[in-house]
């Protein structure tokens, strides 16, 4: 059995392991703090979504990000990519949202070009670095209330 | 295209995919505002091997080496050490060397267990065991990173918060010696620009900025502070163009340089 998929099981027998959440720059810390059941159930949608990319040879990271996702207040993510990978970033939410969406920017903010993918309270961006370097991810509730959501990405 | 095909692999409406919509750029407030997450902010060491596949091949056989971890009893070194041993694993999954992966799992928990980490951490050296044996090695890129977030996870626990940081900057320097000094005798500027990392240097020597009085004071974390700061300078290229020879040089000697103060034998507490 792969091993996200075991991390996934005792993560839902385990409602309260701890596990990172987002934290507002400029004073980043790594420190992982307590997981409620809904930020494990947002994870597992997550990982539904992002293993649909595993089938296509893209691994999935072991490391995810959440938190709660509210209208009109998108959240930011910085990631580094490497010029040449592939990279898929999916993202789940819970009801009641009700629509979210996934888009990638450059360094200098711009969006990038790329692939996307929207349903409901799933959602994924696809692209493939064409250079190395700081991007963002913006996660947005497009339609709905707020609600937890998760972030995992895969690369190849 | 590959990723439609991703999406249709997996059963998902076509409808639903598409090419990114325009989006408006981003404001300087919300580029300003965006979270640094560690578990996701910071590639594994096995991103940048995967990049340097795509963009060099290199023979990985040839340059997997696995470093020798001399005996310490400073925990802030144990945990740096812990972070290369975790760059050492990704080397031998690239070079599909299981003997070196069961190696390297058994010296990551041997590692982990001086430091005194949960009975979930020392679980992983057996399923690294049983996917190497396997030869599953997308799996064990996968319970590479999971180890080193239940270690991480374990010091948190134990409020050792301050090791943390050390495991990642640890594994960050491993593959970043690995790369540079493979682009240094191999250089291409598309090999070369996969060093340009400042924003993964800013965020180490934020990181460490914050760690406590006593650790700060420590020689070899002195040490690596210095040297990252020289590392910035060195990736910090203008308009994204890949750091030069000489640059890339400099790169190497002084993560080599790092790794063996990292992986000396050191009796001081």
């Amino acid at each position: 059995m792969k091993p996200l998929v075991l991390l996934l099981l005792s993560a839902s027998l385990l409602a309260a392991k701890p596990t990172p959440t987002p934290t507002p720059a400029p004073t980043p810390t790594p420190v992982p703090t307590p997981e409620t059941r809904d930020q494990i159930t947002a994870r597992s949608k997550a990982l539904e979504l992002a293993g649909a990319f595993a089938n296509d040879g893209y691994k999935v990271r072991d490391g995810y990000w959440g938190g709660m996702l509210e209208p009109g207040k998108p959240q930011i993510l910085e990631i580094n990519l490497f010029a040449g990978n592939s990279y898929w970033v999916s993202a789940a939410a819970l009801s009641p949202a009700r629509k979210l969406s996934v888009k990638i920017f450059d360094e200098n903010g711009k969006p990038v070009k790329g692939e996307s993918y929207e349903e409901g309270l799933a959602a994924a961006a696809g692209l493939v670095a064409d250079a190395s370097g700081r991007y963002f991810v913006r996660v947005e509730l497009v339609e709905g209330e707020k609600a937890d959501f998760c972030l995992i990405y895969s690369y190849k | 295209m590959p990723f439609r095909h991703a999406i249709l692999s997996a059963g998902f409406a076509l409808a639903a995919c598409g090419p990114l919509l325009a989006a408006e750029p981003l404001t300087k407030e919300q580029i300003q505002s965006a979270v640094l997450s560690e578990a996701v902010t910071i590639p594994t060491p096995g991103e940048f091997f995967a990049a340097m596949d795509a963009q060099g091949q290199p023979n990985w056989t040839q340059l997997y080496a696995p470093t020798a971890a001399g005996t310490t009893a400073s925990r802030e070194q144990m945990a740096l050490m812990l972070g290369v041993l975790v760059a050492d694993g990704y080397m031998a999954v690239e070079a599909q060397d299981g003997q070196g992966v069961k190696n390297t799992g058994k010296d990551i928990i041997n590692l982990a267990k001086k430091l005194n980490v949960s009975q979930s951490v020392l679980s992983r050296g057996n399923s690294i065991n049983d996917f190497a044996e396997n030869n599953d090695w997308s799996a064990l890129r996968e319970e590479l990173e999971a180890t080193q977030n239940d270690v991480k996870l374990s010091m948190a626990e134990q409020k050792d918060d301050g090791l943390i940081v050390l495991v990642t900057v640890g594994a960050w320097l491993r593959g970043m010696q690995t790369a540079s000094d493979f682009i240094s005798k191999n250089n291409t500027p598309e090999l070369a620009g996969l060093l340009r990392q400042p924003a993964i240097v800013d965020y180490l020597l934020a990181q460490l900025g914050r760690l406590p009085e006593r650790m700060q004071k420590a020689e070899l974390i002195g040490e690596v502070q210095q040297k990252l700061r020289d590392l910035l300078v060195l990736v910090q290229t203008k308009n994204r163009t890949p750091p030069s020879q000489e640059a890339v040089d400099k790169m190497a000697a002084i993560t080599s340089g790092l790794v063996a103060a990292i992986s000396k034998e050191n009796k001081e507490p």
